[in-house]
């Protein structure tokens, strides 16, 4: 298996004030990655560097041995799915429209999506649930409507990283974890690399391989169950902080702390 | 009526007319998309430094005003992406400075005898072979670069950052997308006038956008209010010897409202 990402002695810091420090990360290929840590600990700033948005200060980023910028030309690399993505509430497009955007890259230079491109559109809402809203206009979906179109979206580049920063924002919680298991079934399928940012680490550690718990600096970074001692958890969210987990170990909640 | 399509002035106009509503329709789309109509009547009012330039160094004022409003324009574009200062700040000081610019050339140069009005308000008489020329050239240009680019544009108007991971060079985009609108606005200004050509970045648009149901719906119908607006304004003009940029954008505001009311009704 080669090495999906690898990530240096990355400093971030913007207007002068530390947002990422001395980050050293590799992900193989295939891997399901889960990013943790509170609000301002730089998990966006950490995946937004990942995806070359941002130019670290010092250290660098590599994604299959190459830049981030590099690969971003080439067609559809990244399936993104942004935390907050500003989107104008009366844009004009359908459902299908704002998902076949995901295969622009994929369409090339001067072309517009085609056939194909449709069908794998498609292919990606029925696995969101919803391949009934295709020609729904963008502005008359709810929130967690909306949020499954930029999922299917994201997915429907077929990308070999797929980034998604907080996904689960507007989904319900009966649906999030069918959410989680869609994308297990993915990476197994397509051997998909996944990076996906949350704030919940109960929920996260079920499904991930490997967590990474960031908040400004790296605090841990291997096998989930590893993450959830006092220690990590305290360098993250601080003391008084109530973890509920949820995984095959027990059948109920347990309650690790305090 | 039509026996004004007859004069050869009035021909011109309306050649010229309709290049420029066609182009302003396009770019209207994105100017309202991207939220960028300050940015328009900002490079349009900056213009006038541009256009007294040339009053100053005796060469034809559109040729000056094309160049500088491109340097405004591309200043605009990087201030805002910088982020030192907030764009519509930089704005405001670039187009309040080049009026004042303007105001001080005209002044000095002692050429109020040209048509100051014809430049701020638009003048159908003083389309000469030489505009229908320009118009032309730029209408090639900016339509060619709207339509190779369309995706993009698209694309970075529903969100930039997922454009540049889509592979879209943003910046390059943007700088391109912003010397497109500043040409425009200079080639439209012996139609409207630096004043008003603003109206014809947004209303065609946002009358667009009050029906339209995906991109090409929304190009279509702006570009069909700006034509509809500047051939009806032209009429106008002809017809009660009014200001072309005056009755054009009275044209148009007439279409936008009158389209916000069936919209209501549906």
């Amino acid at each position: 298996m080669s090495v999906a990402i690898n990530i240096r002695d990355l400093s971030v810091s913007i207007k002068g004030k530390d947002i990422l420090k001395n980050i050293n990360i590799s992900l193989e290929e295939g891997h399901f990655l889960g990013i943790v840590g509170p609000n301002g600990g730089g998990k966006t700033t950490l995946v937004k560097t990942i995806l070359g948005l941002i130019k670290p200060n010092t250290g660098e980023v590599s994604i299959f041995g190459s830049s981030p910028e590099t690969l971003r030309s080439g067609s559809g690399f990244f399936g993104y799915l942004p935390q907050h993505q500003n989107i104008d509430p009366n844009f004009p497009a359908s459902a299908l429209d704002i998902v076949l955007m995901g295969r622009y890259g994929k369409a090339g230079f001067l072309r517009w999506p085609g056939q194909n491109d449709r069908e794998k559109a498609m292919d990606c809402m029925s696995m969101m649930g919803i391949e009934g809203i295709k020609g729904t206009q963008y502005s008359q979906l709810s929130g967690g409507q909306q949020q499954r179109v930029s999922i299917a979206r994201a997915l429907a580049g077929e990308p070999r990283i797929l980034v998604l920063d907080e996904p689960s924002t507007g989904i319900d919680v009966v649906g999030q974890d069918d959410f989680y298991h869609l994308l297990k079934g993915l990476q197994k399928r397509m051997n998909l690399t996944i990076l996906m940012v949350s704030h919940d680490i109960g929920t996260v550690t079920t499904y991930v391989d490997e967590i990474s718990c960031l908040n400004i600096n790296l605090y841990y970074h291997g096998n989930p169950l590893g993450a959830l001692n006092d220690k990590v958890v305290t360098s993250l969210y601080g003391k008084n902080f109530d973890l509920l987990m949820h995984t095959d170990v027990c059948d109920k909640c347990e309650r690790l702390r305090p | 009526m039509l026996e004004v399509l007859g004069s050869p002035f009035m021909q011109k106009a309306f050649i010229a007319g309709i290049l420029v509503s066609l182009l302003t329709g396009l770019i209207s789309v994105f100017i309202v998309l991207r939220k960028m109509s300050f940015v328009g009547a900002g490079i349009s009012h900056a213009a006038f430094g541009g256009v007294a330039i040339g009053f100053f160094a005796g060469v034809n004022p559109l040729l000056t005003a094309i160049v500088y409003s491109i340097m405004v324009a591309i200043g605009i574009e990087s201030t805002g992406r910088k982020g030192r200062i907030s764009e519509d700040v930089s704005i405001g000081i670039f187009y309040s400075v080049s009026m004042a610019l303007g105001v001080a050339l005209v002044s000095l140069s002692g050429s109020y005898n040209v048509d100051l009005f014809g430049y701020l308000f638009g003048n159908i008489l003083a389309i000469s072979q030489t505009d229908i020329l320009m118009t032309v050239v730029t209408f090639v240009f900016v339509s060619g670069f709207m339509l190779i680019f369309l995706k993009d544009l698209f694309l970075a108007s529903y969100n930039e950052e997922l454009a540049q991971v889509s592979g879209v060079h943003v910046v390059l985009l943007n700088k391109l997308f912003m010397i497109a609108l500043a040409v425009t606005i200079v080639i439209s200004i012996r139609i409207v006038g630096i004043i008003l050509v603003s109206a014809l970045l947004v209303i065609p648009g946002a009358t667009a956008r009050l029906f339209a149901k995906g991109l090409l719906s929304m190009l279509v119908l702006s570009c069909l209010t700006g034509v509809i607006s500047v051939v009806s304004g032209l009429f106008l003009a002809y017809e009660y010897d009014i200001a072309p940029g005056a009755s054009i954008v009275i044209a148009s505001a007439f279409i936008f409202f009158l389209s916000l009311l069936l919209k209501k009704k549906r």
